[in-house]
């Protein structure tokens, strides 16, 4: 991503602030709400104590009446006291209304994720979309976040504004006395004017050097990641744990070491941004201050020029010089919000790009009915698919027709399409040409989840998350406890099952909950399986599920298969050629496609056939 | 609770604050950052000038107006404090722009520090609960600029400022009157002490809140984890996530509102504290103004000094704390640093493999036990593998195989019995050396964020390309890297690089063969290496072995018995012992657990055999 790329249109920036911040507000009202009342009493409450001290020194200075220097004095702290505490009960109110913002406002990515197209989401564009978004979030706060802080400081520096320019109006409109002589010119109206178009100007040059400085941030924050990420992989490698053994064999603590060594991470002090920040960065950063300044001397000298003449009380000097103060301080956070949420717009962005990725999949409104026969067929025709943005197909012609109730084994070598297929099987994916029809119709027309609930399916990369176990096969929270543990009995997960304590109440890992038991590969796989016996749909799918198994353990599985399929359909996928020997029927994929269909003794006779090739390379060695 | 608490406050930490904070200055000093060091001073001495310069701005100018002096003189006093408030403002933002790479750096020396320790440590650590408790603390004061490995920097920084201001506002004000100072001192003291008191209160609660947050965060990990979008997806499992995130969200939501009603006590006495200070001074200076003539400007001045007095009394109790709270940090990194090894590392004797030269490994009487764990998953083992011999190891799972692999490779050293190299127990030998005997492909490997040649040499330069390209036809991926369009140079890791490949679970796994043959040490051990290789690349992989592991020793475990049957001699462990060993031949004779074993997964590979089930 180049430079010139990122500098939105204001027109843009600003609609994509508002977008984000609607979409913020309408989740969380409440926490908008409360931020936005905050910073309005934070930015008006201070001028009230600037009010009165001006009155208590101008009364020192002048009159020095006892009676009216009491009263001001007891206004004075009784006032502060309100103030602070009516600004102390909304802060604690701002707090719990905001408790969780990094969940909350991760929760708007993590929904979409949840909601996106199966395609979208194994889409690796998608991937670095995400973690592009994420980078810069976590490293530089921009994205969605940053939306919250600009609110804060719009609101707050605009009432700093309002507020300020109410105590120094009469600054302007006070008169020095004529007796003043040559001062009399500060009267003069075209004199204010310049002073106040003087005033502008100067407020307006600090927060454009300070958003020149910020912008050496912003615009280098993704074309310099590569450095971070390098580091994050290598200088945190080590704390894989699992990874300790092959790590010592290796040495690679020499590797590791060297990237450390390089310290050119953006953020390190030979990289890129020390670079900058020792020249531009830090000298923008430091004109900008420098030119602060120079507007505070210039407010001096004109408000103490217009007491000297008699204008106002020295009182008076100190409420204009701190109101000024604050309105200039106002103005250089609203020009750097500004600046900085047009910075942020192409972060927002790529955020919206994100949260816009359409739903393409194609919805239909029939309902899958609920058949007790479970009479559901389906049927592949001529079905060919291809990844996004890749030009060879992973499934090319599949035609094919499920039997109710038949077991299907499907074999082949590694990347001929079997987990395609499947994924297919199950719309994940959409074909790419052709149709899948379940009795008759094209599954696109059926209602998506409907479709889904008559399938069950292990994959070879199954999940089990680290919640209970019963929550784990009943796949939601209030799960039937019985229907859980029969299912678990079943999947031959019932002797650890009674050792436990809390049976299916029991916590799986410890990610969750630190009470959670660690389970073995094998029972994870009896879990999962357990899990799709208690969906109890009428196609049930196991991808690879003995690979991590010992041959007692697959045996098991083997000899329950029967058991565990019942009347469904089932679909067994498998390197371990000897499930093919329960299956009624074998598809053979090689480079996509289906080669070969049959029993195992028509493929097995085929002395030409793939499945010849592929059984006799495995059998010869239990021969 | 109260027990538990007692029990944590228990171990008393092994370095105090300022020991941790030299600790710090030190290691600053030694990476050569030692501009944060300077930083801190400076930064610390401008903050200080610029506090005095606003102090005295506004009386000083004030003063020239109320004394009705010159208005060049009055002109003259603006410039002069505005031009030196310049300089100090530039400085610091100029400062304050550069300060965080040094820091940044140095925080970044301590990940090293760490990361080397947990990558070299004695690989029992690695199984050791405190040891790794000890990492997790570490790794959790790294991993971001507000933790005290960096954050430190910041809080000697103000600390240092509030010492000079304190002690700069200290003569201003004693000047005027101690008895004020007294006041000042106690009531901000007092209003520090409740506060902090009260202010325990989310720290007292904080594995409450911990829960909570770490709930949120799993769920989060999980629907970000593209892997399980898939089972997501077909159990419709979204309603069942959002439910307990709901639910976590709720307490987490729950509980900081109790937090911030208790923490309202804390402004409703500071209010009061503040209302007694300032009535006080102002009484007193009003007076002063009143009866002894003192100026408005100096009255000004003085009501400044008394609010900054006091700010500086709450900085300097604030920092203690804070520094406190980084020490404690700081002192389970230097912990975790400094944590025992059990193995020889330099102390040990320097070993160098010499391929020429033929090992024998032997175990003697061996036995393991898991720590925490109350029997032993190996007992009284004794096995020799024979100089040149392919060794095969079968069994069920959790039967030990991978143990024993480790016990001979040295990662973890047997409760009872030796290992012995060449007659020579390999506790001796310095143990980073006896790794290099080795080369293994376990079931989890660590692949480097690289180029698929840095992956097989593991390392970026001096890779001898040619090893390279003959290793990788070797283990079978030959065709596969040359059909990519950067061959040996294709960047693995996607998370890393944008334009990385992502090679399958069986290319992988061939891929860390290749690595292990680039090693060619004496020995090569290979834990599963065919579990996702389909039949043929399976196959083709048993006819390799024997030319891979020419001349060397191996040790090849699986639970697929077929695969063993090009080894010299299989054992079968099972019940922590060694119940069977020879050939296939000889066991399927011996017609006893092997058999067996074989039986059942041969079963479904011969002809007609399982209508009889």
């Amino acid at each position: 991503m180049n430079n010139e790329k990122k500098l939105l249109s204001w027109k843009e920036a600003y609609k994509l602030n508002i977008r984000a911040f609607l979409l913020i507000y309408k989740r969380y009202p409440k926490m908008i709400i409360s931020r936005v009342i905050l910073a309005i009493v934070i930015a008006l409450t201070p001028y009230v104590g600037i009010y009165f001290s001006a009155r208590i020194i101008g009364e020192l200075a002048g009159a020095r009446d006892i009676t009216r220097i009491k009263e001001l004095v007891l206004a004075t702290l009784i006032s502060a006291a309100i103030i602070s505490l009516v600004r102390w009960i909304i802060q604690r109110w701002r707090n719990t209304e905001c408790a969780g913002m990094y969940y909350k406002i991760e929760m708007i990515l993590n929904e979409k994720l949840l909601d996106m197209d199966y395609i979208d989401i194994d889409d690796t564009k998608m991937h670095d979309l995400l973690s592009i978004i994420r980078q810069n979030s976590n490293s530089g706060g921009w994205g969605l976040y940053r939306i919250i802080g600009s609110l804060d400081g719009i609101i707050d520096a605009f009432f700093t504004i309002l507020g300020g320019i109410v105590l120094t109006v009469s600054l302007f409109t006070t008169k020095v006395p004529e007796s003043a002589g040559k001062y009399t010119i500060l009267n003069n109206p075209i004199f204010i004017l310049l002073v106040a178009v003087v005033m502008i100007i100067i407020i307006n040059i600090s927060p454009i050097l300070t958003n020149k400085a910020g912008s050496y941030y912003a615009y280098n924050s993704d074309s310099h990641n590569l450095a971070n990420r390098l580091f994050g992989f290598f200088g945190f490698l080590g704390h894989k744990k699992e990874l300790a053994a092959d790590i010592r064999m290796y040495e690679q603590d020499l590797i590791c070491n060297k990237y450390i060594d390089m310290r050119s991470g953006m953020f390190l002090s030979a990289g890129f941004m020390a670079k900058l920040a020792k020249g531009p960065i830090g000298l923008y950063n430091a004109a900008a201050s420098a030119v602060s300044v120079i507007f505070t001397g210039f407010v001096y000298v004109f408000v103490c020029l217009k007491a000297w003449a008699g204008a106002f009380d020295i009182g008076m000097v100190t409420q204009y010089v701190s109101s000024i103060t604050k309105v200039a301080q106002g103005v250089t956070s609203i020009v750097w919000r500004i600046g900085d949420a047009r910075n942020n717009a192409s972060f927002l962005k790529q955020v919206f790009e994100f949260l816009d990725i359409p739903n393409t999949m194609y919805q239909g409104s029939l309902t899958v009915e609920k058949r007790c026969d479970r009479d559901y067929e389906i049927e592949f025709r001529d079905v060919s698919f291809k990844y996004p943005r890749s030009e060879s197909y992973a499934l090319k012609d599949v035609s094919m027709k499920f039997k109710i109730g038949e077991r299907l084994a499907v074999v082949g070598p590694n990347g001929s399409g079997k987990t395609t297929f499947i994924k297919l099987l199950c719309r994940l994916y959409d074909p790419t040409e052709g149709e899948i029809l379940l009795n008759g119709i094209d599954i696109r027309k059926y209602n998506y989840l409907d479709y889904m609930s008559i399938f069950s399916v292990v994959f070879q990369d199954y999940k089990l998350f680290a919640f209970k176990l019963g929550e784990n096969v009943g796949a939601k929270v209030d799960y039937d406890k019985e229907i859980a543990k029969e299912c678990l009995i079943k999947a031959g997960f019932g002797d650890r099952l009674a050792e436990m304590e809390n049976g299916t109440e029991t916590y799986l890992y410890k990610g969750y909950n630190k009470d959670g038991v660690d389970i073995s590969g094998g029972e994870a796989q009896k879990i999962a399986l357990a899990r799709t016996l208690y969906k109890d749909a009428p196609f049930i799918v196991l991808d690879e599920p003995t690979a991590a198994l010992d041959p007692v353990a697959e045996a098991e599985v083997y000899s329950k298969f029967d058991e565990i399929a019942g009347d469904k359909t089932a679909v067994y996928i498998s390197h371990r050629l000897s499930s093919c020997r329960f299956c009624d029927t074998i598809a053979v994929f090689d480079n996509g496609r289906v080669v070969q269909k049959g029993t195992h003794e028509e493929l097995v006779a085929k002395e030409n056939g793939k499945y010849h090739e592929l059984w006799f390379a495995q059998a010869k060695y239990y021969a | 609770m109260s027990s538990e608490k007692k029990k944590e406050k228990a171990p008393k930490p092994k370095y105090n604050m300022w020991q941790n904070a030299g600790f710090m200055i030190k290691l600053a000093w030694k990476e050569k950052e030692k501009k944060v060091l300077a930083i801190v001073l400076i930064s610390a001495l401008l903050a200080v000038a610029s506090s005095l310069i606003n102090l005295y701005i506004s009386p000083m100018i004030l003063s020239t107006v109320e004394r009705k002096a010159p208005v060049s003189e009055m002109i003259i006093t603006i410039i002069l404090f505005v031009t030196a408030m310049m300089l100090c403002q530039a400085l610091t933002a100029y400062i304050n722009s550069n300060n965080l790479f040094g820091r940044v750096t140095v925080r970044m020396m301590v990940v090293k520090r760490i990361n080397n320790k947990a990558m070299t440590t004695s690989y029992s650590n690695i199984n050791d609960e405190k040891f790794i408790k000890l990492l997790g603390k570490s790794f959790d004061t790294t991993n971001s600029n507000d933790k005290a490995t960096e954050a430190i920097w910041g809080t000697l920084e103000s600390f240092v400022t509030n010492c000079l201001g304190f002690l700069l506002y200290l003569m201003l004000l004693s000047s005027v009157n101690i008895f004020m100072v007294a006041v000042i001192l106690i009531t901000t003291i007092i209003g520090y002490y409740i506060n902090k008191k009260i202010n325990t209160y989310e720290y007292v609660h904080r594995d409450e809140v911990a829960d909570y947050e770490k709930k949120m965060q799993y769920i989060r990990d999980v629907v970000s984890d593209y892997n399980a979008s898939k089972d997501i997806r077909i159990f419709g499992l979204k309603a069942w996530l959002e439910e307990l995130y709901a639910k976590s969200m709720k307490l987490y939501m729950a509980f900081h509102k109790r937090v911030q009603c208790v923490y309202i006590i804390t402004n409703i006495i500071d209010i009061v504290l503040a209302f007694v200070r300032n009535g006080i001074a102002y009484i007193y200076l009003i007076n002063l103004v009143l009866e002894n003539g003192l100026t408005a400007a100096e009255f000004l001045l003085y009501f400044s000094a008394v609010g900054g007095f006091s700010s500086w009394v709450t900085g300097i109790l604030g920092n203690l704390s804070t520094l406190h709270k980084q020490g404690l940090d700081l002192s389970n990194v230097r912990e975790c640093l400094e944590y025992p090894e059990a193995f020889k590392f330099e102390s040990g004797e320097a070993i160098t493999p010499d391929n020429t030269k033929k090992y024998e490994l032997k175990l003697e009487n061996v036995s393991f036990r898991y720590p925490e764990s109350d029997k032993d998953i190996l007992k009284s083992i004794t096995l020799t593998l024979h100089p040149g011999e392919k060794l095969a190891v079968v069994g069920l799972n959790g039967a030990g195989k991978t143990t024993l692999v480790k016990l001979m490779c040295g990662y973890l050293d047997p409760t009872e019995g030796r290992v012995l190299l060449d007659g020579k127990d390999i506790r001796d030998y310095n143990r980073r050396d006896y790794y290099r005997m080795f080369s293994a492909v376990f079931q989890e490997f660590s692949l480097l964020a690289g180029s698929i040649a840095m992956n097989v040499a593991q390392t970026d330069d001096n890779i001898d390309m040619e090893r390279v390209k003959a290793c990788i036809a070797d283990a079978g991926l030959g065709e596969k890297v040359k059909s990519l369009e950067k061959e040996y140079e294709t960047l693995l890791n996607r998370e890393i690089y944008d334009d990385a490949i992502m090679l399958s679970g069986g290319e992988t796994q061939r891929l860390m063969l290749a690595r292990a043959l680039y090693k060619d040490a004496p020995f090569i051990m290979l834990d599963e290496p065919t579990a996702a290789l389909d039949p043929i690349a399976e196959s083709d992989m048993y006819k390799k072995y024997n030319d891979m592991t020419k001349g060397k020793s191996s040790v090849y475990i699986s639970h697929r018995l077929a695969s063993t049957r090009f080894c010299d001699r299989i054992i079968l462990l099972e019940g922590a012992g060694i119940v069977e060993e020879g050939t296939h031949e000889d066991l399927l004779k011996l017609n006893g657990r092997y058999a067996e074993l074989f039986g059942i997964q041969s079963k479904y590979y011969k002809e007609g055999s399982i209508e009889n089930e």
